[in-house]
């Protein structure tokens, strides 16, 4: 509310009463300049499902008027209307809360406040303008009447027999000659069971009265008549009355409580698993999985979820309670509306509420802050939720929410990762390769033009070698712009990567015909021939590793060094590995020669330049392909460089 | 030798001196022609052997070269890619060209090719008479009415699609054949799944070919292009 020019926001609260459409007029009355926001607030209670069918009709009509009148519906769920009401004007920032006088919270009898004092309690800095109303409602009364003396046949059997047991021990308690005082007390006993073992409530006041007409008539002189001579008896009447009507209140409240705090454990307990079940999975497939089977479990109803892309749904997925079957659907086309709509308007809707209450699912997004991550509708088979089950689904819904949006989070924050990791690597190679490029072509300009300008003065042998540096020379350039060719290829991403089935002992022999004519002295072992191997690679570029691989090991190797190729395929992926006999890497060494342009200094076996760049790209590659590259020293001495790819599963197509 | 006439027909000057110095020292005939136009033209004119041909031409691309010249000639065609692509060279191969180079080449690479060219077409003159029956190829044999292949004379025992493979390359010896070209010959359609299976059968009837023949290779593999079968 730091904002001085605030804008007016008016809260009306709907209700089923029927004097409510007199308030929302009112209130739409109050809107004095298009700016004003106006809103109609509904507070769903756990009475709602004993609404009567009337009941039920006005309040829509009563929202349906709100809407008309320019209202926006919004719906809070919880026992305390006063507390909801509180709570949304504040986060909403509503300047102006407008309520009946008749709207008094229908338990009055147990001393609770008006919903206007308890709204003035509980937002003391709201204006509050109270409509007066003459008309009594009537609907109030029907309710309350409802609420107090709704008595199932269970529990009126289960009175019956514990009352009707209370006496008989009452009656055996005065054939023995014990006090009155004990046959109250079982009385009270009694009552203090029925509490226990019955739900209905004002069932402590009409078992109260029952017990004191009982022991009138049967327990006092004169007997079987509801008159008492003594003159004690109308105070004992009263306060047997009372001491049984308290302790059955007391042990109803008492039960209550018991029953809310067990919801409040079994509700922390299911969102404890369901957070745990969400840490565990990556991916948002996944994360929405859970949720649905969490759903499924708790609610015992067909789930289905429509996933969010900006504000349209994708093709939605059913979860059946029957046989846990998982599949995608084509819903109808009214079911999609409201999904359609759950999304855009960022409310509830569908079943049991009052946008689209034809439809057969309640539909809710999953959504943090204003991000729609999706929509998941239940089967509501005419049914609502109770007002625990509904903050349970909007609770199960928020942790799904918090980990599709961190799921969001870190999939943007490896993307942001990835975009600079790549940046940083452009940025090296530009400013190496443009320094590296020097060398051979001042070597290769400064030789062609000794050639050009005195080639008659130049002995035979002295002109060949020049031959050779330019050779030599332009086929290192030649070399580097593979390498370059490879690393842009990567960089456009899924687009540049062609990926196929290859065999990995064709990739390795393409790789043998382009190492250079050093080799010849070294002895190169290709251990991979007879590998039957397939991995869905671009060929190109681990041709290029293994170009890279070889060609390093023949230039950091003594001449008659043995080179090894092999390759072992298990679980999905192979393993090759490039394995030479040299001096070997030492451990210090053995994480930088993966970095950009880092070359061993001086110690090339016949001073020949080297590719900073080739180990750096191989490593590049080979993740790029989801594999890893390790290096590690061989036995007795020299290194393997090792790399891993999937392996392609083949469907033989005789 | 004397009447093997090779067409280059590139638009670098650079190259195309490389090229023609390549083919002087090994004394082939040669024409050249700057653009696809010019090509085409000197195609029909002179009837060359092979022609050389660059993709990259200023007026047209060379793929279209390719494909007017086979409207009326069978002429072996080679074509030179600067881009390192495979699918400029996957394109030109499945127009009608016979092989390619990727630019930078060397000449020792430009020279094998002219030779493996000019023995093919050697062998495809001298086979004329008894073309269709037998297909022989250093010590492989193919008899096409029995349906049976010898290395030597030691029989080769194949499966019905390793046979269709080494039939459709000795069919196109000398020529690379693309996946996509074998799948559909093989297979009927082209499918993601079916490049798979085409390497695994590639790969044992290669072994197959290559356990009986002391050395030599027969079938080459083009890593991301296609096979070929070698004349030998």
């Amino acid at each position: 509310m730091s904002s001085i020019e605030q804008k007016e926001h008016i809260l009306v609260c709907v209700s089923a009463s029927p004097t409510n459409a007199k308030i929302i007029k009112t209130a739409a009355k109050m809107i004095h300049s298009e700016d004003t926001v106006f809103t109609a607030l509904y507070v769903e209670t756990p009475d709602n499902s004993k609404m009567s069918e009337k009941d039920k009709n006005r309040l829509q009509e009563n929202t349906k008027l709100a809407q008309k009148l320019g209202a926006a519906v919004e719906i809070a769920y919880g026992e305390n209307i006063a507390f909801q009401i509180a709570e949304f004007a504040r986060l909403s920032g509503v300047t102006k809360v407008v309520v009946g006088r008749d709207a008094v919270y229908p338990r009055k009898v147990h001393f609770k406040a008006s919903l206007v004092d308890s709204l003035i309690q509980n937002a003391p800095n709201l204006d509050i303008y109270i409509i007066p109303n003459v008309e009594n409602s009537i609907s109030e009364k029907e309710k309350w009447f409802h609420s107090k003396l709704e008595l199932s046949f269970r529990d009126i059997g289960i009175s019956l027999i514990i009352l009707l047991a209370v006496t008989g021990l009452g009656l055996l308690f005065q054939t023995f000659g014990f006090t009155e005082a004990n046959i109250i007390t079982v009385y009270i006993l009694g009552a203090l069971l029925i509490s226990v073992l019955t739900n209905s409530r004002g069932i402590s006041l009409v078992i109260s009265i029952l017990s004191v007409i009982l022991f009138n008539f049967l327990f006092t002189e004169p007997r079987y008549t509801l008159q008492a001579y003594e003159q004690g008896y109308p105070v004992t009447f009263v306060v047997m009355f009372a001491a049984t009507f308290i302790t059955g209140t007391l042990a109803m409240k008492l039960k209550d409580s018991a029953r809310q705090s067990a919801r409040a454990a079994y509700r922390i307990k299911i969102l404890f698993d369901a957070n745990q079940e969400f840490s565990k999975v990556h991916g948002t497939t996944e994360i929405v999985n859970v949720m649905a089977k969490q759903l499924l479990r708790l609610f015992d109803r067909d789930v289905i979820f429509y996933m969010a892309e900006g504000k349209t749904l994708l093709q939605p997925t059913l979860y059946k309670v029957e046989d846990g079957s998982t599949q995608q659907i084509e819903p109808s086309p009214r079911e999609r509306e409201v999904a359609q709509w759950t999304c855009e308007n960022n409310k509830h809707a569908g079943a049991t509420t009052v946008n689209y209450p034809d439809a057969a699912y309640l539909y809710y997004a999953v959504r943090m802050n204003e991000k729609v991550y999706g929509v998941v509708g239940l089967a509501m088979e005419h049914q609502s939720l109770e007002a625990f089950e509904s903050s349970i689904f909007l609770s199960i819904l928020g942790e799904c929410a918090l980990a599709l949006e961190n799921e969001k989070n870190a999939r943007e924050k490896e993307e942001a990762a990835l975009v600079a990791q790549k940046e940083q690597f452009r940025a090296n190679m530009l400013r190496s390769v443009s320094h590296d490029l020097r060398t051979p072509l001042t070597s290769i300009s400064g030789n062609a033009g000794i050639l050009l300008s005195s080639e008659q003065n130049l002995r035979p042998e002295k002109k060949r070698e020049l031959y050779q540096y330019i050779y030599d020379d332009s086929m290192w350039l030649i070399k580097l712009v593979e390498n370059l060719l490879s690393i842009t290829k990567i960089e456009d991403g899924n687009m540049g990567m062609r990926m196929n089935p290859e065999l990995v002992d064709e990739i390795a022999a393409e790789a043998l015909t382009h190492i250079d004519r050093h080799s010849e002295e070294h002895r190169i072992q290709n251990h991979i021939r007879d590998e039957l191997i397939i991995v869905s690679v671009d060929a190109r570029l681990i041709v290029q590793v293994f170009i890279n691989l070889i060609d390093n090991a023949i230039k950091y190797t003594q001449k008659g060094s043995v080179i090894e190729l092999r390759a072992k395929a298990a679980d999905h992926w192979v393993t090759i590995e490039v394995a030479d006999d040299g001096q070997g890497i030492s451990d210090e060494e053995k994480e930088r020669v993966f970095e950009m342009f880092y070359t061993q200094g001086t110690k090339l076996s016949d001073g020949r330049r080297s590719l900073g760049l080739g180990l750096a790209l191989c490593r590049f590659i080979i993740e790029a392909h989801g594999g890893t590259m390790t290096l590690t020293d061989n036995v007795p001495h020299g290194s393997v460089f090792s790399f891993t790819l999937p392996i392609e599963e083949v469907k033989m197509n005789e | 030798m004397n009447k093997f006439l090779i067409l280059v027909i590139e638009d670098d000057y650079a190259i195309r001196n490389l090229i023609t110095t390549t083919l002087e020292t090994q004394n082939y005939k040669f024409r050249t022609s700057e653009n696809g136009t010019e090509g085409i033209m000197a195609a029909a004119s002179y009837q060359p052997d092979v022609i050389l041909l660059d993709l990259g031409l200023p007026d047209m691309d060379g793929v279209d070269v390719i494909r007017k010249i086979r409207l009326w000639s069978n002429v072996p065609i080679i074509v030179i890619s600067a881009r390192s692509e495979d699918s400029d060279k996957i394109e030109a191969l499945d127009n009608g060209a016979d092989d390619y180079l990727t630019k930078p080449f060397s000449v020792d690479e430009l020279l094998a090719r002219l030779r493996v060219t000019k023995r093919r077409l050697l062998s495809m003159s001298s086979e004329t008479g008894n073309q269709g029956a037998v297909f022989e190829n250093g010590a492989l044999k193919i008899d096409y009415l029995a349906g049976t292949v010898f290395v030597e004379t030691e029989e080769l025992h194949l499966t019905p699609i390793e046979y269709k493979l080494l039939c459709l390359l000795a069919h196109n010896v000398g020529k690379v054949l693309t996946h996509n070209y074998i799948i559909k010959e093989i297979w009927g359609n082209s499918m993601e799944s079916d490049l798979a299976s085409l390497r695994v059968f590639m790969a044992t009837l290669r072994k197959k070919l290559d356990k009986r023949s002391d050395g030599i290779q027969y079938i080459q593999t083009h890593i991301g292009i296609g096979y070929r079968m070698v004349r030998v």
